[in-house]
């Protein structure tokens, strides 16, 4: 990788909700986009916000649940963001396209939920819970559920799905049947990071059990390295200053990114570990990285850290975040309308409709006839004589059992007021219906 | 006569627009915060419905940078307008406590009306 690599943008993410304050020390969800020049960051209140190009300009936000979002994964038709209790996905442009909440059968509310990313029609979703399932892209739906031994922390999709479990084990699972094909122990205690591409696995994690006060701060100095092709472990790589995060470079194969906790940004050729390329983030005192993502380019590295701040890095010239980038589609530019005085003269034609091709929204069904004139609702007496009248009109307190704006069929009740009438013969009866029905249909009609 | 005439139709291409944007109006009003829809998902901020909440605002509820209302007429009615046409112009819709903001198009808006407002004429919504 090249020499010029430098921080070339910080931004200070929005406070999780509207009058939270930044809580520390929570890792914020983070994802470059694999098709536009957008970075998405999801917080531990469920929003999702993504950030437009290397300046990080605001571009566009939303909900995705009530938890924190664990994981964000970018799909061609949006972005799919995992909540604690949720997933849900939306447009790049914001609004939703589904949502699933988690009754019981698919998952419990406190597990953390990773993601094996098809990328296509299917994702896998499993957590620290006995349940994985499947999800169907397209339509929104869980489409299978499976019971799993293993409780899973990260999750990772190459030519086999390579899922970390709790324990410091890598399952890996084939990835149309989802079984089990084999598992390979990287660390006693647990994996902390995980990457996997083209024929490698990379972890970094956690060994000792005993030092529980420690176990964030003192990642193993090394890391693990699996070889998918020949489906054996590697020589792991030295690294240290404690490797805490760890990503394969997207395009250089060999290639891996290796972070520790305070900063120090290595990059690794798996076949040659003695070229070293050292780099460190400069971060506040008392600060430590939470996130690592690269870009799917290649050339943009961000960072994020415990105090809510995320590092761009990359090369000034040619940071740029998706492969192949799309324009991303912004508002368009309002044109400007003749100013209206609010005159009764003022014709609402003043400005006149676009160009259109379809039914009108305005249009209006035309089943939908209504009978005017029926006489306005009584008051009822109880209510007129508790009335209190003050300036602007008078009050009573609800006394009859109807609904708010309850419709009543005011007619009826003018007609039962005067139904005093003398008894109809049959006959008579029976012309009568049959009057009341032609008028209805007339009406109808 | 002939003057009549053309005053007639002076008069009418007036208020020929009245209808159409009063009905549009009634649309947007029946469907829009009722109590019923209180607690119900689909109008929560995880829904498409919210995006008509949001156009709510955008369409009356402008205001300028001092935070004071503006009351633009040829706002709402060119607004109006291409949500009734359901045209293709994207727009940036914010929620009232910034924490959301959708670039979204007439046309996505004028659906979801629809599909409030089919779902308002179903006989089980009517009870």
């Amino acid at each position: 990788m090249d020499g010029d690599w430098e921080e070339v943008g910080r931004l200070l993410l929005p406070p999780p909700g509207a009058n939270a304050i930044a809580t520390p020390g929570i890792p914020p969800a983070v994802a470059f986009d694999t098709s536009q020049e957008l970075l998405w960051t999801g917080n531990e209140q469920g929003r999702v916000s993504s950030f437009y190009s290397t300046e990080l300009t605001r571009y566009t936000a939303f909900k995705a649940g009530d938890g924190e979002i664990q994981q964000l994964l970018l799909h061609d038709r949006g972005v799919i963001a995992l909540c604690a209790g949720s997933v849900h996905m939306a447009l790049r442009r914001g609004p939703p396209i589904w949502h699933i909440q988690y009754g019981r059968p698919y998952m419990t509310e406190q597990a953390r939920d990773v993601i094996a990313d098809g990328g296509t029609s299917e994702i896998l979703v499993a957590g620290e819970q006995d349940q994985m399932f499947v999800i169907d892209v397209e339509k929104g739906i869980v489409i299978k559920q499976m019971p799993t031994n293993d409780y899973y922390t990260k999750m990772k999709r190459c030519r086999y799905i390579c899922a970390a479990t709790t324990t410091g084990s890598v399952n890996i699972l084939d990835s149309v049947s989802f079984k089990k094909i084999k598992t390979w122990n990287a660390y006693t205690s647990r994996v902390i990071d995980m990457d996997a591409q083209h024929d490698f696995i990379v972890t970094c994690g956690i060994s000792a059990r005993m030092q529980q006060a420690y176990m964030s701060l003192q990642p193993e100095a090394f890391v693990n390295v699996f070889d998918l092709k020949n489906m054996i472990s590697m020589a792991p790589i030295p690294f240290p200053a404690g490797g805490a995060f760890v990503r394969m470079h997207p395009r250089m194969s060999t290639t891996s990114v290796v972070a520790s906790q305070h900063g120090q940004i290595q990059v690794v050729d798996l076949m040659n570990v003695n070229t070293n390329n050292i780099r460190q983030a400069n971060l506040a005192p008392n600060e430590y990285l939470s996130t690592m993502e690269i870009a799917p380019s290649g050339e943009a590295i961000l960072l994020g850290d415990t105090s809510g701040q995320v590092h761009l890095w990359g090369s000034p010239s040619r940071i740029r975040f998706a492969e192949l980038s799309n324009p991303v589609e912004f508002a368009d530019p309002e044109e400007t309308h003749p100013a209206l005085n609010w005159s009764v003269d003022t014709p609402l034609s003043s400005i006149g409709m676009p160009y259109y091709r379809e039914q009108l929204l305005s249009a209006w069904p035309s089943h939908m006839i209504f009978e005017i004139g029926a006489p306005p609702q009584k008051i009822d007496a109880q209510t007129t004589s508790q009335l209190k009248v003050t300036e602007w009109g008078a009050w009573a307190r609800k006394t009859r059992n109807v609904k708010r704006n309850q419709v009543e069929n005011t007619r009826a009740a003018e007609k039962t007021s005067t139904s005093l009438q003398a008894p109809k013969f049959l006959s008579e009866k029976a012309r009568e219906s049959a009057n009341d029905a032609s008028a209805d249909r007339r009406i109808s009609d | 006569s002939l003057h009549a005439n053309d005053t007639l139709y002076s008069e009418l291409n007036r208020e020929v627009e009245n209808g159409r944007i009063a009905r549009l109006l009634m649309k947007l009003g029946t469907i829009n915060e009722r109590p019923e829809y209180e607690g119900n998902p689909q109008w929560s901020e995880q829904d498409g419905r919210y995006v008509i909440k949001m156009f709510r605002d955008f369409l009356f509820h402008q205001v300028d940078a001092e935070g004071k209302p503006v009351i633009d007429m040829g706002h709402i009615i060119s607004c109006l307008n291409k949500v009734d046409a359901g045209s293709q112009e994207k727009i940036t819709l914010t929620a009232r406590d910034d924490q959301n903001i959708f670039v979204v198009s007439y046309n996505e808006i004028k659906k979801q009306v629809n599909a409030a407002w089919a779902e308002l004429q179903k006989p089980s919504m009517r009870r």
